[in-house]
Order: structure tokens, then C-alpha cells, then sequence
């Protein structure tokens, strides 16, 4: 028990990021507001950022600028961050195209409710 | 200099349909000069993919390694034209040519106005050039990239019909295709923390040299990949944004995402399994089991699914579903003769989904009518579109001469190989459903009387577009020669590692 | 908006916010931020400029076809750089490989084609924020 607790408290960023994934994928599939589901993929691609950057990081390393200072330093692993700029930037994209739709959506039936937009469905289509 | 050209083929293949896509909407106007560069995208595609499959095949120093801005392989990002590489790009940019004829005619009516034409090629040519992305990458992270550009150009093309049904669609699908892709970007991030490397080849070495020593970790990244590309794909639990995104995209659009963008994503998720944790880790962890049970749920869901729909686009959705399953099963089935069955049935399902999404579109284009039952006589008033209708149908059940016979004959032979009895009885009861439910229209269509209306044949490009992708389906079922050789060689390397 | 304070400040602060966002775009390659942290400050300067004005004056400093050039040749300008390689018989994206001086880590002038791509970058990524606030913005979807 106390090893288990020891392991949660030392690769505490890793824990963070499993409940940070499981806030947000339970936002996308139980929320029936669209902003919700929105705001949960969100959380979900966060939190694999956050699982990503966590693999790269040394406790205590220098920062992966090259220096002549202190070359013996231990630095941190750049990649991932690096690869998690190239995910963020696509998860700005998914944001602002799920927005669009939202607001597309909003226009014809008048709601953001996924629940609503379903009992809704038939009428707006037949007209 | 050709020296030069043939060295840098690969990436010419890659960029040259989203470089066009990127200048597109300046000349959005000219409608005329968009869809004549769109066409010669295609053709260009098709002739550097046929030199390079032919290069394949004659050998002549393949595979070839291709390391981007010259960083050589743990550091830079490879492409890398393999046998599986040629094969899939030869798919896309095959199937994708006549798409894109198709398109020409009556896409400004689907889309619903001029200005949005453009709009559709943007997305349709950033489509095929991630697809050709998928086909020869070699790097981990840049599959995720790919599979992304792949899935916002998915979902816009779904959306580019004025419908509040198909900004629903595209919705559903962008919630949950985003849930895949981070759950794929998970897994890549598990793998690169094993294995400290994000080359396929680099990380399959170092994954099977450490997996005793973290087989909790390997597990995540499995459960990740399997569900994230599983979501991608529309494997049967995870398809339900499948139906709805197919059905209420524009013709030309369904065609190519049941065709190619399905595809692309099992394409990756094939070189993940195979190329980075290999075949003996997967039988390690009992993952082809999984596949295979999957894949057997999903084909007998998905048929059963697609008899219960009258709306004809609707069925075809379903109908993709349970072909997803036939694939997933044949990646479950690790022997030579499976995985060549597999790769050869997914290029004809490929071409038979695109040409049953493109001659519906057309019936539904002339008659207005989308429900099967209100098909009746079709076949005489519109003989060429029926004509490869059926063609494909046939193709599909899997009736000999035709290509779907010759993959799912592989199957068929593999899997008994494999001494595994389930997919062996799964896949003919599959096509004996298939049969159940792709019949049907056909027989309205033929042997009831037609009403009193003005109904024809559309234009030239359309039926050509049709006809081209009947007479591809028919090649391939009677001389498949070279291209079975290049799946059966794709599949071999596939299992060599 | 009328408020007078408001549309003061923002005068006052538009010019340092381009400054600025081209400052990141060009030290891209030698510091924090980059094409793309750039790119968004640049855009923003004008969001900033459009809220505070109205969208038709915004739209009349930077005309929807401006934004649509610069966004597609913004990105056109990247292959392009990324063609320099294969025009000197190097592979796709050649750099330092393909004979470009790359010069000193950490001056201005260092990284060779980098510093180049990022221009492009940063104005395709100012084009697109300016067009998804103005397609948001529209009544139209």
C-alpha cells in the first residue's frame, strides 16, 4: 500500500494525466451540450500533452538551449514539447472548426443541446 | 536530372495535391481552371505512383528510403517506399482520379452554390495527399499529423453540404474521431517513452528487444492504438458516427471517405501492429485474437444493420461497416496468404465502395429518390449506372471474375492455414449477408415496372468516372497478377520482422 | 464600441502589437515563441483593431482577398523554401546539407532556410486567425 502511494506521489504528473482523461472523456460522452463535449476534447488532448511532456522532463535537468556554460549539464528532452506544439496547434484547428459547426448548427435549430437537436431533427429537415 | 526526379518521386507524389490544395482558393472563381487542375493532380498522381509501383516490382533497389531534408533515420523523418507503400499510394491515387471526374458535373448542385466548389477540392485534395502521407511514412509522430489533416479534411468535406443534418454529422464525427486521435497520439507517447525512438524501425527493434521489462505499458499503447484507429476506422462498436457522416456527405465525398479515408487509417493502423510492434508481439499479447473477434462482430453487426435500412445511401454506410470488419479480421490472421487476402480485398473494396457510393449518388441525383423501395425499373431507364451498380454488387458478395472474390478467397485459404475455423465461417456467412442485402435493390431495380418519367443516364464524365471503376473492379478479379504479386510481397514483408 | 478610452489605447498600442509580433516571427529560431506564437500576436493586433472599430473597418484595412493570398501563399512560400533543396540536388527540406550558410547559433542572421520558412508561417497563421474571427463574426455561416 505505502509502495503503491509512493509510486502515485513520485510519477505524480502521469496520475494527473489519466484523471485529467477521464474528466475529459467523460465531458465528451455524457454532456449533451455541444460547448461541453467541445470543452472535454479539450481536457483529453491536454492531458496528452501533459502525458507527453512529463515523459521528456528530467527533474533538475537545464533547459535544451545550447550554452557553453555548463556543458556537462544533464538536459531535458526537447522532442516532446516540440511534438506537442505541432498538437496544439492542431487542437487549435479542431477547436475553431467544431466552433464553426456550432455555430451552424446553432443558426438552424435554434440550440446547442445534442438532445434537443435530435428530437428536433425531422422538422428542420423536411422543411 | 531524371535521376533527380525519380530520387525525390516520393515527395512530389506527397505534395504535389497539397500544394494545389493551398492555392486553390485564390482562383476560386474560375471553376473551369480549379477542376482542370484538380483532374491533372489526378492523372500526374496516377502515372508517378504507377512509376513507382512498377519500380517496385522490377526491384530495382527497393525499398527506397527517403530521409527528409537529409537527416538520416533516428532523427529525421523517413518515407519509405516499400512494397506496402507503392501498393496503398497506387489505391488512393487510382481511386481518387475518378472521384474527382465524377465530380465534375453536378458537385456545384450538392454542394449548394459555385463558391463552395473550390472549398470541396481544397479538402479533397488535402484528403489524398495525407492518404499518400499514410502510404510511405515511416515515422510515428508524422502518422499522427497525417491521420489528423486526414480526419479535419474528413469532416469538413462531410460538412460542405448547406444541411443542418450534415453540420450534425460532421459535429459527431469531429467529437469522436478527436477522442481517436488523442487516443492514438497516447499510445505513440507510450511507445516513445518505452522505446525513446519515433522511427517505425528504430522503435520495432527496441520495443521487442525491452517489452518483458515494462508488458504493462506495451498493453496501453496497444488498447490505444487498437481503440483510437478502431474509432478512426468505424469498427463496429465505435462506427456509429459512420452512418450519418457517409449518407449525408455529397456523393463524390462518401465515395472517397468509404473508399480511401476509411482505408487510410487501417493502413496505419496495420503498420503499427506490424512494422513497429511486429507479429510476434502480437501473438505474444493475444492481439490477432482480438482482431479477429472483432472483426467477426463487426461483419455480422454491420450486415445485419445494413438489411434493416431502406435509405440506399444509408445501407451502403452499413454496409462499409461490416467490410471494416472483414479487413480488422484479416489483419488478426498472421500468415502470408491472410495478410495478402486482406491487403488485396481492401484495395477492392476501395474501388467497389467508391463506384456502389458513386452510381447511387447518381440514381439519387436523377431520380431524387433515396429510398430502396422507390428504385423500382431503374435499370431500364438508367442502364449504365445500374449496369455498374450491379457489377459492384456482385464484386462485393464476392462472385468469381470479380476482385472482391480474389481477396476474400485469400482470406478464405488463410485463415484455414491459420487453422482458425471462426473467420473461415464468419467470412462466407458475410458474404451470403451481403448478398441479403445488396440483391434486393437490384432486383427492384431490374424485374419491376419503371414509372412514367424522363430519367437518364448522366453525362459523359460521370459515366466515364463509373465505367472506368467497373472496369477496374473486373481487371483486377480476372488478371490480378502484378497487383496480387504486390500485396503478396507487401504481406511477406509485413511479417519478416 | 464608443468608448473613447478604448479606441484611444488601441491606437496607441496597434503599432507596438505588429512590431512585436513580427519581433517573435523573425527571432523565431534564436528564442521562445516562433512563427506561430508570432503569427497569433500579429493577427490579434488586428482582431483587436476589428472589435474595438467594427468589422467593416477591419475588413477595410485587410480586404477578405489579402487574407486568402497571404494564407495561401504564406504556406506556398514554406514548400517552395522546403523545393530549395531538391533544385540543388538535395533531398526535400535540405538546409545546412544543401550549401545555405546557417551562421552563428544564437545570432539573427543563423538557421538559414528556418528563418525564412517562419516568415511564411507566421503570416499564414496571422491570415487564418483574421479570417476565422471574421467568419465567426459574419451572420452567414
Amino acid at each position: 500500500m505505502n509502495l503503491l502511494a509512493n509510486k502515485l506521489i513520485i510519477n505524480y504528473p502521469y496520475f494527473a494525466a489519466v484523471i485529467l482523461f477521464m474528466i475529459g472523456a467523460l465531458t465528451v460522452l455524457t454532456r449533451s451540450n455541444l460547448f461541453k463535449k467541445l470543452l472535454g476534447i479539450n481536457i483529453m488532448e491536454s492531458a496528452i500533452f501533459l502525458l507527453f511532456v512529463a515523459g521528456g522532463n528530467i527533474r533538475g535537468g537545464a533547459s535544451p538551449i545550447l550554452d557553453n556554460t555548463h556543458a556537462d549539464a544533464v538536459y531535458i528532452n526537447p522532442l516532446p514539447s516540440a511534438l506537442m506544439l505541432t498538437g496544439i496547434v492542431v487542437s487549435v484547428s479542431v477547436t475553431a472548426f467544431a466552433l464553426a459547426l456550432i455555430i451552424r448548427l446553432y443558426k438552424s435549430y435554434g440550440t446547442t443541446d445534442a438532445r434537443q437537436i435530435a428530437l428536433m431533427r425531422d422538422e428542420v429537415t423536411r422543411k | 536530372m531524371t535521376d533527380s526526379f525519380t530520387a525525390n518521386l516520393p515527395v512530389y507524389v506527397i505534395i504535389a495535391p497539397l500544394f494545389v490544395a493551398i492555392v486553390l482558393p485564390t482562383f476560386a472563381r474560375l471553376k473551369r481552371l480549379v477542376q482542370g487542375l484538380v483532374l491533372l493532380v489526378g492523372v500526374l498522381g496516377v502515372a508517378g505512383t504507377g512509376y513507382l509501383a512498377y519500380m517496385v516490382l522490377s526491384k530495382e533497389g527497393f525499398p527506397m528510403i527517403y530521409s527528409m531534408g537529409g537527416w538520416p533515420a533516428p532523427w529525421g523523418i523517413e518515407l519509405v517506399v516499400g512494397n506496402l507503400g507503392a501498393f496503398f499510394l497506387l489505391v488512393v491515387s487510382g481511386v481518387s482520379l475518378p472521384v474527382a471526374l465524377f465530380s465534375r458535373d453536378n458537385l456545384t448542385v450538392e454542394v449548394g452554390g459555385k463558391e463552395r466548389v473550390a472549398r470541396f477540392y481544397v479538402f479533397y485534395l488535402l484528403l489524398v495527399g495525407a492518404l499518400s502521407g499514410m502510404a510511405l511514412t515511416h515515422d510515428l509522430f508524422n502518422v499522427y499529423v497525417l491521420v489528423e489533416v486526414a480526419t479535419l479534411s474528413c469532416c469538413a468535406l462531410v460538412s460542405s453540404r448547406k444541411h443542418p443534418r450534415a453540420a450534425e454529422a460532421a459535429f459527431n464525427y469531429l467529437i469522436l474521431a478527436t477522442l481517436g486521435s488523442a487516443l492514438v497520439m497516447g499510445g505513440i507517447g507510450f511507445i516513445y517513452m518505452i522505446t525513446g525512438h519515433l522511427n517505425m524501425g528504430f522503435a520495432s527493434q527496441e520495443i521487442n528487444r525491452i517489452w518483458q521489462h515494462n508488458p504493462h505499458v506495451v498493453w496501453l499503447a496497444f488498447s490505444f492504438m487498437l481503440v483510437g484507429f478502431g474509432v478512426k476506422s468505424a469498427l463496429f462498436p465505435l462506427h456509429i458516427w459512420l452512418p450519418d457522416a457517409h449518407s449525408t456527405a455529397p456523393s463524390p465525398a462518401s465515395a472517397i471517405l468509404s473508399g480511401l479515408a476509411v482505408k487510410g487509417y487501417m493502413i496505419c493502423l496495420l503498420k503499427v501492429l506490424y512494422n513497429v510492434f511486429g507479429h510476434s508481439l502480437m501473438q505474444e499479447f493475444a492481439v490477432h485474437r482480438i482482431m479477429v473477434l472483432a472483426g467477426t462482430i463487426a461483419i455480422l453487426a454491420g450486415s445485419i444493420s445494413a438489411m434493416t435500412q431502406d435509405d440506399l445511401k444509408r445501407r451502403l454506410a452499413f454496409s462499409t461497416v461490416a467490410q471494416v470488419g472483414y479487413i480488422i479480421l484479416g489483419f488478426g490472421i498472421v500468415n502470408t496468404k491472410g495478410l495478402a487476402g486482406t491487403l488485396f480485398y481492401l484495395a477492392s473494396h476501395a474501388v467497389i465502395k467508391s463506384l456502389l457510393f458513386l452510381s447511387a449518388g447518381s440514381i439519387i441525383a436523377v431520380t431524387g429518390k433515396k429510398k430502396v423501395s422507390e428504385l423500382a425499373g431503374i435499370g431500364r431507364k438508367m442502364p449504365i449506372t445500374m449496369a455498374t451498380f450491379t457489377i459492384a454488387s456482385l464484386s462485393l458478395i464476392g462472385i468469381p471474375l470479380f476482385s472482391g472474390f480474389i481477396g476474400k478467397w485469400h482470406l478464405l485459404v488463410g485463415s484455414m492455414e491459420a487453422g482458425n475455423f471462426l473467420p473461415t465461417a464468419v467470412i462466407i456467412i458475410g458474404s451470403v449477408l451481403c448478398a441479403a442485402y445488396l440483391l434486393p435493390v437490384i432486383r427492384v431495380a431490374y424485374f419491376e415496372s419503371a414509372p412514367q418519367e424522363d430519367w437518364k443516364d448522366p453525362g459523359f464524365s460521370q459515366k466515364l468516372a463509373l465505367i472506368v471503376l467497373a472496369a477496374a473492379t473486373v481487371i483486377l478479379g480476372v488478371v490480378p497478377g502484378p497487383f496480387l504479386e504486390l500485396a503478396t510481397r507487401a504481406a511477406t514483408d509485413l511479417l519478416m520482422r | 464600441m464608443k468608448d473613447f478610452i478604448l479606441k484611444r489605447v488601441v491606437v496607441i498600442i496597434l503599432p507596438f502589437l505588429c512590431v512585436y509580433g513580427f519581433y517573435v516571427i523573425l527571432h523565431g529560431h534564436v528564442s521562445p515563441g516562433g512563427s506561430f506564437a508570432g503569427g497569433i500576436i500579429l493577427g490579434l493586433s488586428i482582431i483587436a483593431y476589428s472589435t474595438i472599430f467594427g468589422i467593416e473597418k477591419g475588413k477595410a484595412k485587410i480586404p477578405e482577398k489579402v487574407l486568402v493570398w497571404t494564407e495561401s501563399y504564406g504556406t506556398l512560400w514554406y514548400g517552395l523554401m522546403g523545393m530549395v533543396g531538391i533544385v540543388k540536388g538535395f533531398p526535400f527540406l535540405a538546409n545546412k546539407l544543401a550549401g545555405i550558410d546557417v551562421g552563428v547559433p544564437g545570432a539573427l542572421s543563423s538557421g538559414g532556410l528556418i528563418s525564412l520558412i517562419g516568415i511564411g508561417v507566421g503570416i499564414r497563421v496571422a491570415s487564418t486567425m483574421v479570417t476565422l474571427f471574421f467568419t465567426m463574426m459574419e451572420e452567414e455561416p
